[in-house]
C-alpha cells in the first residue's frame, strides 16, 4: 500500500502542472462552498443577534395572559411591581441585566405626516438598553424623570424631517381603551443600524410611559440578558412561577430559526452545482490522463500489476489530489471567510421581508459547516474518480502497449 | 482559411475520445452554470415576487405630480384611468392591470386607534394575482359591490381584538385634507405571516373608496402586475410611450431599499458565479493542455510536411475554437433543457419549511428561469478560455524542431 502511494505521489509530481491545476480546482470549489455557507449562516445569526439585543433578549418574563401580538395594556395582562421583580432577577448569577419594558401601539404625528409606531417605555439607565445609549446619533439619552421627552429612530426622524428639540404629537391607547394624547419633545435620535426597527420605534422613560397609558407600576415584560445565552432554558426553568410565563430566545425567534432551515435547503442546490462543476472538471481530467498514460498502464500490467492494483494506484493518485486540494481549500476558505467576518458587506434595509437585520452582513464560518462541506467535497471527488480508475484497470496489456 | 476549417474539423472527430471528453467538460460546466443562474433568478422570484405584489405591484401608474406631493398618498386622480387600463392591457407581458385608490387614516374601536394605509381595490380584477386574496383565512375576500365592508390583516385583528362580522370605525383622509369617518364591518381577515404588513394595511372596495374620499368614478393609481420580477423595464417603456404625462414607476423606484438589497444579494451571487467560472476555466485549461501536448508527434509530422509554425498554431487555435463552440452548444442545450424542465415543474422546497406562516409570502416551489442571457455571459468566457488554452501549447509545440517533436513519445 505504501509503495502504491509512493508511486502515486511520484506520478503526480511528474506532471506537476496538471496535478496542481486539478488540485486547485478542488481548492477553489471548497473555498467557494465555505464562503457561501458562511454568508448564509452569518445572515441568519446576524438577524438572531439583532433580535436578541433589541427585541427578544435572552429571556422575557411576562404575565401568563400576555399575548405579544395584542400588546394589551390591561392590568391583568401586565407584570406588577416590575422594578422590584427586575432587581430580583438581576441578582441571579447567570443574569447580566434585567429591565422592565412597557409596549404600547401609538401614532406619532408631526406636521401633516403621521405614522404608526411601537412605543417602548424603558429604564434608560439599565445595561440592557446599551444598544440605544451607544447608538445615539444626536441629542442625549433620556433621564428617568423626564415627562416630555422621547427618543426617535433615525429613519423616522428623516421621514418626518425632525431634529432634536422639535415637538411631535403622540396618541396612544391606554389601559382602559381610551386614547391619550400629548405633545412631546424629541430629546434625541438613535440608530441601532437595524432600519426596520429604527423606523417604527419610539422610546420614552418607563415612568412617563406608565403614566401616559394609565399602567402605573406595571410593565409588559421583564427583558433579561444572560451572560451565556445557552443557559436560557436552565434559567427559564428556575424562574418559572404561577401567573407568569417565561420565554426563551429560542421560542421568541422560532420563525427565524425555521427560516434558517429553508435558507439551507435553498443553498443545497447551489452547493450541489458547485460540487458538480468541480467533480466534472476533476473526472474529465482524470479520464484524459488515463488515456494519455495507456502505454504506461500497459507496461505496468505486462510486468505483473493486477487490474485491481492499477485501479488502487489511480485511486491513490486521485485521493492525493483530493486531499491536497481540500487542505489548500480549507486555508483559502478560512482566509476569505475571516475577511468577510471582520469586514462584512453592506446590504441596506432587508426589513420588508419581516427580518430584523443590520445594514451590514457578516459571514460566520462554523466548524460544523466546514466539516460537512469538506467531507462532501472529499466523497464526491473520490466517487468521481472511481470511473477513470476502473477504466485504467480494464485495459488489456497487449492492446495498451500497442496503443499510440 | 477553408483548409484550416476542414482540417480542424476532421482532426477533432478523428480524436473522438479526446473531443468527447473536452466537450463533455465544457458542456457540463456551461450547463451547470446556466442552471445556477436560472435557480438564482428563480429564488429571487420566489422570495420577493409575492412580497412585491403585496407592497404595491410590479408597476404603478400615477397622475403627474404624485411623487412630488409632500403626502405619501396624495388623492390625485388619474386624468383618464380607462385609457391607462387599456394601454396596460394591450401589452402582452401584463397579467392584470387594476385601479386603486390609496389613502391613509386609522381604524379604531374600544381597544384603541391604529394607523393604517387604506387601499380601495377592484376585487374581481385583482383576485387572480392578489397574494392577499389567496390568504384570506377568515371570512371572505371583497367583492366590488361591498358597501361598508373592510378586509383587515390578522395582526390588526389581534390588536383590535375583532372577528369577522365585528364593526370598527374607519377614518380616512379624503380630498381637501378632510377626514371622513365611517363604520365598517369586517368582512374578512387575511394572514400572510408578516405582522407589520398585516397591521398596516386595510382594503375596501374601490366603489366605497370613491364614495368616501371624494373621487367619484376615479382612481388615484393603476397597478400593473407582471408574471415575473425583472420584466418591468420594457413594459415601462411601452407604457411611457402610450401614456405621456403620467408618472410610471416600477417597484424598484418605489422601494429603492428593496432594490438595493436584491442588488446586493445578486452581487454576492454573481461573485460566486465568477468563482464557478474560474473552476470550470481551470478544468478546460488543464484538459486542452493535455490534449495538445499529447499530439506533439502529430505536430512534428505537420512541421516535417512543411507547415510553418504560424500555420500550425492557426490550425490548433481553430481546433480549440471549434471544441469551444461545440462544447458551448452542448452546454447551452443542457442548460436550456434543465432549466426548461424544472422551470415548468419547479423544485419543491415545501418539505423543508415547517413554516406554514411564512410560506404565504415565500413560494414553496422555485422555478428556475431559462437564463438565456447566461449562454452569452458564461459561454463567451468558456469559449475564450478554450481558444487561449489551445494557443499556448500549440505555440510551444510548433516552435520545436520537427525532428525533435517526432521523436517525443
Amino acid at each position: 500500500m505504501l509503495q502504491l502511494y509512493r508511486m502515486a505521489y511520484r506520478n503526480l509530481n511528474r506532471n506537476r502542472r496538471r496535478s496542481v491545476l486539478s488540485s486547485l480546482a478542488v481548492s477553489l470549489g471548497l473555498m467557494l462552498l465555505m464562503l457561501m455557507a458562511a454568508i448564509v449562516r452569518g445572515e441568519i445569526q446576524g438577524s438572531i443577534q439583532s433580535s436578541i439585543k433589541l427585541v427578544s433578549g435572552d429571556l422575557q418574563i411576562r404575565a401568563a395572559s400576555y399575548v405579544e401580538a395584542k400588546s394589551s395594556l390591561k392590568w391583568e395582562d401586565l407584570v406588577a411591581n416590575p422594578d422590584a421583580l427586575a432587581a430580583q432577577v438581576e441578582t441571579l448569577p447567570q443574569v447580566s441585566a434585567a429591565t422592565p419594558r412597557l409596549f404600547a401601539t401609538a401614532i406619532v404625528a408631526a406636521g401633516n405626516l403621521s405614522s404608526g409606531v411601537q412605543l417602548i417605555g424603558i429604564d434608560p439607565g439599565s445595561a440592557a438598553n446599551a444598544p440605544f445609549a451607544g447608538g445615539m446619533v444626536a441629542g442625549s439619552l433620556l433621564t428617568p424623570g423626564d415627562t416630555e421627552g422621547i427618543l426617535i429612530g433615525q429613519p423616522l426622524a428623516q421621514k418626518f424631517g425632525l431634529r432634536v428639540g422639535d415637538t411631535v404629537n403622540l396618541s396612544a391607547n391606554t389601559s382602559n381603551g381610551d386614547v391619550a394624547q400629548q405633545t412631546f419633545i424629541v430629546r434625541g435620535i438613535f440608530s441601532t443600524h437595524t432600519p426596520t426597527y429604527d423606523e417604527s420605534t419610539l422610546l420614552m422613560p418607563l415612568q412617563k410611559a406608565q403614566a401616559f397609558t394609565q399602567t402605573q407600576n406595571h410593565a409588559s415584560t421583564i427583558f433579561v440578558l444572560l451572560k451565556d445565552p445557552d443557559q436560557a432554558q436552565a434559567v427559564a426553568a428556575a424562574l418559572r412561577a404561577p401567573g407568569y410565563q417565561v420565554l426563551t430566545w429560542q421560542t421568541m425567534n422560532a420563525l427565524t430559526l425555521q427560516t434558517e432551515q429553508l435558507a439551507n435547503a435553498y443553498m443545497l442546490v447551489l452547493y450541489l452545482i458547485v460540487l458538480a462543476v468541480t467533480a466534472t472538471v476533476v473526472v474529465n481530467t482524470l479520464i484524459m490522463a488515463v488515456f494519455e498514460r495507456t502505454r504506461e498502464i500497459g507496461i505496468l500490467a505486462a510486468i505483473g500489476m493486477t487490474g485491481r492494483r492499477i485501479m488502487v494506484l489511480f485511486l491513490a493518485e486521485a485521493s492525493l489530489l483530493a486531499v491536497g486540494g481540500i487542505l489548500f481549500g480549507l486555508v483559502l476558505g478560512f482566509l476569505v471567510c475571516l475577511y468577510f467576518e471582520k469586514v462584512g458587506f453592506y446590504v441596506g434595509n432587508l426589513g420588508t421581508t419581516g427580518f430584523l437585520l443590520g445594514d451590514r452582513l457578516y459571514a460566520l464560518l462554523t466548524a460544523g459547516d466546514t466539516i460537512n462541506l469538506m467531507i462532501a467535497a472529499l466523497v464526491i471527488t473520490l466517487v468521481a474518480s472511481l470511473y477513470p480508475a476502473v477504466l485504467a484497470a480494464r485495459l488489456e496489456p497487449v492492446e495498451a502497449l500497442r496503443a499510440e | 482559411m477553408q483548409m484550416y476549417l476542414r482540417l480542424a474539423w476532421r482532426n477533432i472527430w478523428r480524436h473522438r475520445r479526446r473531443t468527447v471528453i473536452v466537450v463533455a467538460a465544457l458542456g457540463l460546466g456551461l450547463g451547470l452554470m446556466m442552471f445556477y443562474d436560472g435557480m438564482i433568478a428563480g429564488f429571487e422570484q420566489a422570495i420577493y415576487g409575492n412580497a412585491i405584489r403585496v407592497l404595491g405591484g410590479n408597476i404603478r401608474v400615477h397622475a403627474a405630480g404624485y411623487s412630488a406631493s409632500p403626502d405619501s398618498t396624495p388623492l390625485l386622480p388619474l386624468p383618464d384611468d380607462q385609457a391607462v387600463l387599456r394601454a396596460a392591457q394591450a401589452i402582452p407581458n401584463v397579467v392584470v392591470a387594476s385601479r386603486r385608490i390609496n389613502t391613509g387614516g386609522l381604524t379604531s374601536n374600544r381597544e384603541g386607534a391604529f394607523a393604517v394605509s387604506i387601499i380601495g381595490i377592484e376585487p374581481e380584477r385583482e383576485a387572480p394575482v392578489d397574494v392577499i386574496a389567496q390568504h384570506v383565512t377568515q371570512g371572505r375576500y371583497l367583492t366590488s359591490g361591498d358597501e361598508d365592508m373592510i378586509l383587515i390583516g390578522k395582526g390588526l385583528a389581534d390588536l383590535m381584538d375583532v372577528q369577522v362580522g365585528d364593526r370598527i370605525t374607519l377614518v380616512g383622509r379624503s380630498t381637501h385634507n378632510q377626514m371622513r369617518q365611517r363604520t365598517m364591518t369586517v368582512v374578512g381577515i387575511y394572514s400572510i405571516g408578516v405582522s407589520s404588513i398585516e397591521q398596516d394595511t386595510v382594503y375596501i372596495s374601490l366603489g366605497e373608496a370613491q364614495y368616501l374620499y371624494g373621487l367619484p368614478g376615479q382612481a388615484t393609481e393603476v397597478v400593473v402586475t407582471l408574471k415575473k420580477l425583472g420584466e418591468e423595464p420594457p413594459v415601462i417603456r411601452s407604457l411611457s410611450r402610450a401614456l405621456p404625462g403620467y408618472e410610471i414607476e416600477s417597484w424598484a423606484q418605489a422601494f429603492p431599499d428593496l432594490q438595493a438589497t436584491i442588488g446586493a444579494k445578486n452581487g454576492a451571487m454573481t461573485a460566486f458565479s465568477v468563482i464557478i467560472l474560474l473552476i470550470a476555466g481551470i478544468g478546460v485549461l488543464n484538459l486542452l493542455l493535455m490534449a495538445v501536448y499529447e499530439r506533439t508527434r502529430e505536430i512534428g509530422l505537420l512541421g516535417a510536411m512543411g507547415l510553418r509554425p504560424g500555420q500550425i498554431m492557426a490550425l490548433f487555435v481553430t481546433e480549440g475554437a471549434m471544441l469551444g463552440l461545440v462544447g458551448v452548444a452542448a452546454g447551452a442545450v443542457l442548460g436550456l433543457v434543465l432549466n426548461g424542465a424544472l422551470g415548468v415543474v419547479g423544485v419543491d422546497y415545501s418539505r423543508f419549511a415547517g413554516m406554514t406562516d411564512y410560506m404565504a409570502l415565500i413560494s414553496g416551489r422555485v422555478y428556475p428561469t431559462l437564463a438565456l442571457s447566461s449562454i452569452l455571459s458564461r459561454g463567451l468566457p468558456v469559449l475564450l478560455i478554450a481558444i487561449l488554452a489551445s494557443l499556448y501549447p500549440a505555440r510551444e509545440a510548433s516552435r520545436r524542431e520537427p525532428a525533435a517533436a517526432l521523436h517525443s513519445v
